[in-house]
């Protein structure tokens, strides 16, 4: 393994060698601007740190690893979507549906307010189910409606934004809640959640804590690479991205491709809203307002392609590392959050045009 | 079999229409509908007989949103009070935008409605309420503004002084902000040592706002520093520090303007990660625009060990503007200090009883002399509803 990679390298080096001049500064100047967004990322880092030398300590990095792990289900989830040329923008809603049902199934029992009084402690395995089981419901309805109506996802998916917003409007005024935010989390759920997979030491006697929600979401990761890379259902998922007729033509069933990637989504909204319910703990109609956007941002600055069959998992992994270190970082600078926009436009804007230029030179 | 599935989607969508539009409903039943649609979303034929003036009354209430929590306190409170009013009324939901508003009302007065109230959506915009001003007026309908202000500050009466038949029913902007920046000076006067967790003989603090532009969440933002700052120097203490003091903001916003839970954990969980107990500058007292947000700074300290309520652990002092229940129940287990309540009930009873001398065929303004009006400015019709401090 490692040989290859050495090899491969040799290779690399040796044909850049046989480059005449003009080759060798184009080839650098690709190699610049195809990673010009992690270069930016390292300026960027190096930066914020130059400014304030807390931003790269433990308890920081901790921190940036903590943030992003709670936003990666649904970039996992989104990610899929994207590679079939389509989008969803009923992401958000569904987490704050799924978060809604999490939190009120699992509110401790002395808890004042709670929503359904007399339900016992319900076990954690069951709600997870059971929001992943919704959060797949409202999946398989987009897929469903994009594979046979052929309707392009983005107003598939706007109707079940409304949708799912009107249920949860709903949800909020049942059994005389009357809107009020949904909290008072049991200890197991909030612990299952927050509490401390290890903990690091900081010196004088203090540590910081990592999150549970940070080994769910590597197991994610894990189970989302897998899936993209080494079944059929993945590879199907490219074919159909990248061109839907040629995947028809050689036997792959692009009905049910497009509405198990949507069904997938939907599942891993389901599993964002079971976490982002206890991460922070008071729940209103609004929890999950806009997270597809921030989501979509992350796949498409990690590469997911909009024109189709590409993407990778490491690349949406990286993608919301750098709108989570950004976050930060400004923060850490105390720069206005105004900022926050704006940089995230450009980014957004300048991996997009990197990303095409792949394609236009290619024509 | 596609005309199968075709007839039952035909089927499912009639059957969702009729659904919506259920005639005879209670008040309680909340239809969903996208917002989008200038659609009313609760229906309620009182059928009472015992008013005849009242039957003739078709109310519409123009909501700004029915996902703000405080908002649906006033929604419930307000649909019983019209309801025992015997006052017909139609709920509509703005979704946080004055242009579907401004259509909703349109539409409202199209289909024969008389009486406007309206939580107007961009708050504090004298624009803006002029428009439904000039809409009723031409319709000859009185309006009810309720909530959220319909004037800038300095340009007291130019909607409330300028048009027959309206009302204002709402909070003194400036108010909440000041009786937080009360509560907060004289907790920290009397706990000042405990707070201190640094011994540097300051408080530092963190705040959170709401929404960039509101004019609620501004104010709530200066006065709570500037009345604690007051209390605390003229007790001989020096005034609050914020924590961060490259900052010149001295406050973190929610960028999405939502009052947001996660917002404030997800700054403040960043915010631990630089400052604490052990790099001796720890936050040491919390101050948010709404309890949401209180309720997202107690879940990121907890992550780190704080206000757990137990009696072991340390508690920061977290303060919230509205009461929400569950701010309530936080207060009771110790794990936030203080809120002002923001009285719903009051707030919809006052309303109910300026639609139910509409509905007697009385004036606007009938029977509302017990309630405190904007003297100031000598605007009779600017009601407002008292704050309360909150400690459990």
């Amino acid at each position: 393994m490692k040989l290859a990679f050495v090899n491969n390298l040799q290779q690399s080096a040796a044909e850049f060698k046989a480059m005449d001049a003009q080759d060798k500064r184009r080839s650098i100047a690709d190699l610049l601007l195809n990673n010009a967004i992690y270069i930016l990322l390292v300026i960027f880092v190096i930066y914020t740190w130059s400014r304030n030398n807390s931003f790269i300590s433990t308890s920081s990095i901790v921190n940036v690893i903590s943030l992003s792990a709670a936003s990666l289900p649904i970039a996992l989830g989104i990610g899929g979507c994207i590679v079939l040329t389509g989008t969803d923008l009923s992401a958000g809603r569904v987490v704050g549906l799924t978060a809604a049902i999490s939190a009120a199934l699992l509110q401790a029992t002395d808890w004042g307010n709670k929503m359904f009084a007399t339900l016992p402690e319900m076990p954690i395995p069951l709600v997870i189910l059971l929001v992943i089981l919704v959060g797949g419901i409202v999946g398989l309805v987009n897929g469903f409606f994009v594979a046979k109506f052929s309707l392009h996802p983005f107003i598939v998916t706007l109707a079940t934004q409304l949708i799912v917003y009107g249920l949860i409007l709903e949800f909020y005024m049942l059994n005389g809640n009357n809107g009020q935010p949904l909290s008072g989390l049991s200890d197991t759920y909030k612990n299952f959640i927050t509490g401390a997979l290890f903990r690091i030491p900081t010196g004088n006697g203090q540590s910081v804590a990592v999150p549970l929600y940070v080994l769910y979401a590597i197991i994610l990761v894990a189970v989302m690479w897998f899936i993209w890379n080494k079944t059929t259902f993945g590879k199907n998922m490219f074919a159909v991205g990248s061109n839907p007729e040629a995947a028809n033509v050689s036997g792959v069933n692009v009905f049910l491709t497009t509405v198990m990637v949507h069904t997938l989504a939907g599942c891993m909204y389901g599993i964002e809203g079971f976490i982002e319910s206890a991460r922070i703990q008071s729940n209103t109609a609004n929890t999950g307002l806009n997270y597809e956007c921030d989501a979509i941002a992350a796949c498409v600055i990690g590469g997911v392609s909009f024109v189709g069959g590409t993407g990778k998992i490491s690349g949406i992994v990286m993608g919301v590392f750098l709108l989570r270190i950004i976050f930060v970082a400004l923060n850490f600078l105390s720069i206005s959050g105004n900022m926050q926009y704006i940089i995230k436009g450009l980014i957004i804007l300048i991996a997009c045009s990197i990303d095409m230029r792949k394609y236009l030179v290619k024509k | 079999m596609k005309k199968v599935f075709a007839l039952t989607m035909a089927a499912a969508m009639a059957l969702s229409l009729a659904a919506c539009g259920g005639t005879d409903s209670s008040a309680s039943s909340t239809s969903t509908e996208s917002a989008a649609e200038s659609t009313a979303s609760s229906v309620s034929e009182a059928a009472t007989e015992a008013t005849a003036a009242a039957t003739d009354i078709k109310a519409g209430v123009f909501y700004y949103a029915y996902s703000d929590t405080y908002i649906s306190s006033v929604r419930t409170a307000l649909d019983a009070d019209l309801e025992a009013a015997g006052i017909s009324y139609t709920d509509y939901d703005g979704n946080s935008n004055q242009t579907t508003q401004n259509e909703q009302i349109d539409t409202a007065l199209a289909s024969g409605t008389n009486l406007l109230i309206v939580n107007l959506v961009t708050s504090g915009s004298s624009d803006a309420a002029s428009s439904i001003c000039d809409k009723a007026s031409a319709a000859g309908v009185p309006v009810i503004f309720f909530n959220r202000a319909v004037e800038e500050d300095g340009k007291e009466g130019a909607v409330l002084g300028a048009y027959d038949n309206i009302a204002f029913v709402g909070t003194d902007a400036p108010e909440a902000g000041h009786m937080q920046g009360k509560m907060i000076g004289n907790y920290v006067l009397a706990n000042y040592d405990a707070i201190d967790l640094n011994g540097d003989g300051t408080i530092q603090y963190a705040m959170f706002k709401g929404d960039a532009a509101n004019v609620e969440a501004i104010y709530r933002t200066q006065y709570a520093v500037e009345d604690a700052d007051a209390i605390l120097t003229e007790a001989g203490k020096p005034a609050l520090q914020y924590f961060d003091s490259s900052n010149a903001d001295k406050f973190q916003l929610d960028l999405q303007g939502n009052w947001s839970a996660q917002a404030a954990q997800e700054y403040m969980q960043t915010n631990l990660s630089q400052y604490s107990e052990a790099n001796g500058n720890m936050i040491e007292l919390i101050i948010c625009n709404n309890d949401n947000m209180a309720e997202g700074c107690i879940s990121a300290l907890n992550a780190a060990g704080y206000n757990l309520g137990d009696g072991q652990s340390k508690t920061i002092p977290v303060f919230g503007v509205d009461a929400t229940d569950s701010a309530k129940q936080l207060i009771a287990d110790g794990k936030m200090t203080g809120t002002i309540k923001q009285d719903a009930e009051g707030m919809a009873e006052c309303i109910s009883t300026l639609a139910s001398n509409v509905a007697a065929g009385e004036d606007l303004l009938a029977n509302t002399d017990s309630y405190t009006k904007d003297t100031a400015n000598n605007l009779n019709n600017k009601i407002y509803i008292a704050y309360q401090e909150y400690a459990g």
